[in-house]
């Protein structure tokens, strides 16, 4: 077949896509309108429902102009949304939060069992560079660009200078915050393999620990700056190596247990791994474990300590395809863009001002670690997205500091999701000219021609 | 004393389901297990709001949702597979008996409940006994299409009465989906600005679910991943469940259609078969879990003499059409009289339709129609293999040493 034909064949699928999602999405539109919900919680069905097959077919539909997957589950979230088209109501939104749990476990067991510990330990030196340096400079050039963008900030002006200041800092901790959903998403739809991708990979999921670690230090130290009633206390830090060491032990149990079952059952583990993500989860947040954490050990250990990482991934793999698409239509979906129209200004300056500081700090750490120009170049593509980990985190500080909490939080949310959006487009396309992005062709129906690599 | 998190009960229960399936999967062989699942009803029934109150009356609201989903999806996966037994398509003349049997059957079973529920006064107003008698009528009127195909594969039956058999089975399930759309429309949702004869609600019925199919198959011509095509088939059939759910037409309907319109017009049906069939399990066992747990066996003082009128009109019903495939077949004839009762075997659709009815019509209706599925499929598994196995020996087309295959992906024990 040639070129102008496969390019002709390429044009008229995307456009029967493209008329078929607006004709679901009529459907849905119509259905929203003329018949008023009375039997509660069944929408949420039909909402899953079309985030999935919209989020499937706008991935398709933005793919030619190099967009990623991820963006096009966002932008159909959004679309779909409470806040534009409203085929998805505020509350169906907030029903299919359980969701978020599975796909932040699949998340992080895929991160952990695709971290090769022999490869780690060969690039333990920019690790540490990256990790050190990155969370140093972005902790203290945010903090001060959260101070010069204070005539922009209502909420800063009524605050005391002492507190600003602590706010600041908070503001600057919260930054360092990466995404390894969207890292992983990324890189699942990718397949990518080389250096900029393990790096990356490696930085973002090591990189959960140091926030915690970090949030929970910045966290005991600002408090008698907001809060002139409290005092320093140290009881964050003992609540905090609970959580860190509880997660690891229980992550390693896990982690074993997973390794015999893979080995001696080998059976449903779709089961399994629904199990994991929503029962195991629960009881993780009554533990007051980190999940992420938890998850991520046990990965790490199905990958190395056994000969069974492979078979995990692809499992997981199988699982996630699905999810990921409602994973991030629902943050699509989740997304306050009334919110984002007030504050896109300082939200803009903000995410640039951090976008340019991971930017800066990657070349300080490359230049430390010595890293090939490969990563010299494109090192900081994979850390400009933010997304439900610094959601999490905004909320935890809102809840520690009523004071503050509401506008701070609602400003992290704008700059999330200017992050959110930008984030993986540079992230993919890092991969594509670095030329880590595979060309194999994914799994097809063998009665189709295999899909488009994109 | 704190409320139990509902997300672990359910996550508790599919793991309750699958440890059952993994003990039953070792002894399927030597004739342990029951293929319609209902062990996992009398399970959930254990476990409901009625014996030990471990899923309570609030969490079987709930799990609603999943509940839909699970039966919606089957009915997909029925009509993705409807008219063809093990990949053959089903021949004409077994197409129009086994609706024949459906009809029969169903309307039998009606009868016998609309004179029973007459007689004990069961049901506030005629709709009432109408909904129940057709409720009971449709769950009634199907043969599990698995169970003939996992009897006949385990006994290693060949032959041209098995193939029949396995045939009537695959074909008779169109009828009662047809009736329950119907049934739906006597209680339209009031809440829908469009208003329209109660006629046209059926049409709505089957024309979502044929659109949506259709629309399916259109996408899914293009080249795909895998994993998109994934996407695109859950997406359509969610939407088709929700979509009913909301308008309050019958899903298991509207999914069977989409289900065959997309069987009928993609050129990928056997390829979506494979992927869909092994999804069936993992689906349905929670549904049934919590099937079990919604029976109520007091619901109506009449509901034992109705249920009992139920299932002797379905064991009568089904030898009359053992008769009628006597006269039309030659190998039918050699397998004895009662070559009807091999058909007795119903299972998860027929509780999909009480479950349906039970979610639809919450109170006596609903609970009626869904113990008599359960207690149908009961009789059905005690009867149907049995009788099925004798048939076929009378028939001879059981070879002297069972192979003891296991049935293919997609039964209840498939996976195990």
């Amino acid at each position: 077949m040639t070129g102008v034909a496969a390019a002709h064949r390429d044009l008229s699928t995307r456009a029967i896509h493209g008329v078929l999602l607006g004709a679901f999405g009529g459907l849905l539109f119509f259905i929203t309108r003329r018949v008023p919900e009375v039997h509660g919680g069944m929408w949420i069905i039909a909402g899953f429902g079309f985030l999935l097959l919209a989020g499937t077919l706008m991935s398709e539909l933005v793919a030619p102009i190099g967009l990623p997957h991820l963006t096009g589950y966002l932008i159909a979230g959004i679309l779909s949304g409470p806040h534009v088209l409203k085929l998805v109501d505020e509350p169906t939104v907030k029903s299919l939060s359980p969701v978020n749990m599975l796909a932040l476990s699949l998340i992080a067991l895929a991160g952990g069992a695709e971290l090769d510990l022999v490869s780690v330990r060969k690039g333990a030196r920019t690790l540490v560079a990256a990790t050190v340096v990155q969370t140093t400079l972005v902790l203290v050039v945010m903090s001060g660009a959260f101070i010069a963008t204070r005539p922009l900030i209502e909420f800063a002006r009524m605050l005391s200078p002492g507190a600003f200041a602590g706010v600041a800092l908070l503001w600057g901790a919260l930054a360092v915050t990466r995404s390894p959903s969207a890292t992983l998403g990324i890189l699942s739809q990718t397949r990518a393999h080389g250096p900029l991708a393990t790096s990356t990979l490696a930085f973002v999921m090591t990189s959960d620990l140091v926030v915690v670690v970090l949030l929970a230090a910045v966290l005991g130290s600002v408090r008698p700056l907001i809060d002139p009633g409290a005092s320093l206390s140290m009881s964050s830090f003992v609540t905090l190596g609970h959580e860190l060491f509880g997660s690891i032990a229980l992550g390693t149990t896990l982690g074993i247990v997973l390794v015999a079952y893979l080995r001696l059952v080998n059976k449903q583990m779709l089961v399994v791994l629904l199990v994991l993500g929503f029962g195991l989860t629960t009881v993780l947040e009554y533990l007051q474990f980190d999940s992420l954490l938890t998850f991520m050990v046990a990965g790490l250990i199905v990958r190395n300590m056994s000969n069974q990482g492979a078979k995990f991934v692809q499992y997981i793999e199988q699982t996630g395809a699905v999810v990921y698409v409602v994973f991030f239509a629902i943050a699509g979906a989740d997304l306050d863009v009334p919110l984002l129209r007030t504050l896109w200004p300082v939200a803009l300056i903000l995410a640039g001002a951090r976008a340019l500081v991971t930017w800066a700090a990657s070349q300080a750490a490359a230049h430390l670690a010595n890293d090939p120009p490969i990563l010299r170049r494109w090192s900081w593509s994979g850390l400009v997205s933010q997304a439900g980990l610094t959601l999490g985190l905004s909320g935890l500080v809102a809840r520690e500091f009523p004071i503050i909490g509401t506008p701070f939080r609602s400003l992290a949310i704008a700059t999330i999701a200017v992050n959110e959006m930008i984030g993986p487009v540079l992230f993919k396309l890092a991969l594509d000219r670095t030329g880590e992005t595979s060309r194999v062709s994914p799994p097809s129906f063998p009665s189709m021609r295999p899909p488009p690599i994109d | 004393m704190t409320a139990v998190n509902p997300v672990v009960v359910l996550m508790g229960l599919l793991v309750l389901s699958y440890l059952g399936s993994f003990l039953v999967a070792g002894r399927t062989s030597s004739g342990a297990g029951l293929p319609s699942g209902v062990e996992y009803v009398a399970l959930g029934f254990v476990l409901g709001p009625r014996v030990l109150d471990v899923v309570g009356s609030d969490m079987l609201a709930a799990f609603e949702p999943v509940v839909q989903v699970a039966i919606g999806w089957l009915a997909f996966a029925v009509g993705l597979d409807f008219g063809y037994a093990a990949e053959r398509r089903v021949r004409p003349g077994s197409m129009a008996l086994g609706t024949l049997s459906a009809l029969l059957t169903g309307a039998a079973v009606s009868a016998a409940t609309w004179y029973a529920a007459n007689y004990w006064h069961v049901g506030a107003t005629a709709v009432d006994r109408l909904l129940l008698a057709g409720g009971i009528g449709a769950a009634c009127s199907e043969t599990a299409r698995l169970a003939v195909r996992w009897v006949v594969e385990r006994q290693g039956a060949r032959g041209p009465l098995a193939d029949r058999l396995n045939e009537l089975a695959h074909s008779d399930h169109l009828l009662p989906l047809l009736t329950i759309a119907v049934l739906f429309a006597l209680e339209p949702t009031r809440n829908v600005a469009v208003r329209l004869p109660l006629r046209d609600w059926p049409a709505i019925t089957i024309g979502l679910g044929l659109l949506l199919g259709a629309g399916a198959a259109l996408l899914l011509r293009s080249e795909l991943r895998l994993e998109d095509a994934w996407g695109l088939l859950f997406g359509v059939s969610l939407i088709g469940i929700g979509a009913s759910a909301r308008l309050a037409l019958s899903t298991l309907t509207t999914s069977f259609f989409a289900g065959l319109a997309l069987s009928v017009l993609s050129r990928h049906r056997r390829e979506l078969r494979e992927m869909v069939a092994p999804t069936e399990r993992p689906v349905l066992l929670p549904a049934l879990l919590l099937a079990g747990a919604r029976l109520d066996f007091r619901a109506t003082p009449g509901l034992p003499w109705i249920v009992a009128a139920a299932i002797a009109a379905r064991i009568v019903a089904k030898v009359v059409i053992g008769w009628l495939l006597a006269l039309s077949s030659r190998p039918a004839r050699k397998g004895g009289v009662l070559v009807g009762l091999s058909l007795l075997s119903s299972g998860s659709l027929a509780m999909s339709i009480g479950l349906t009815f039970a979610l639809r019509f919450p109170g006596v209706v609903g609970d009626t129609v869904l113990v008599a599925a359960v207690l149908s499929a009961t009789v059905g598994e005690f009867i149907g293999p049995v009788r099925l196995r004798r048939t076929l020996e009378l028939a001879g087309e059981v070879e002297t040493s069972p192979r003891g295959i296991q049935p293919q992906t997609g039964s209840l024990r498939g996976a195990a």
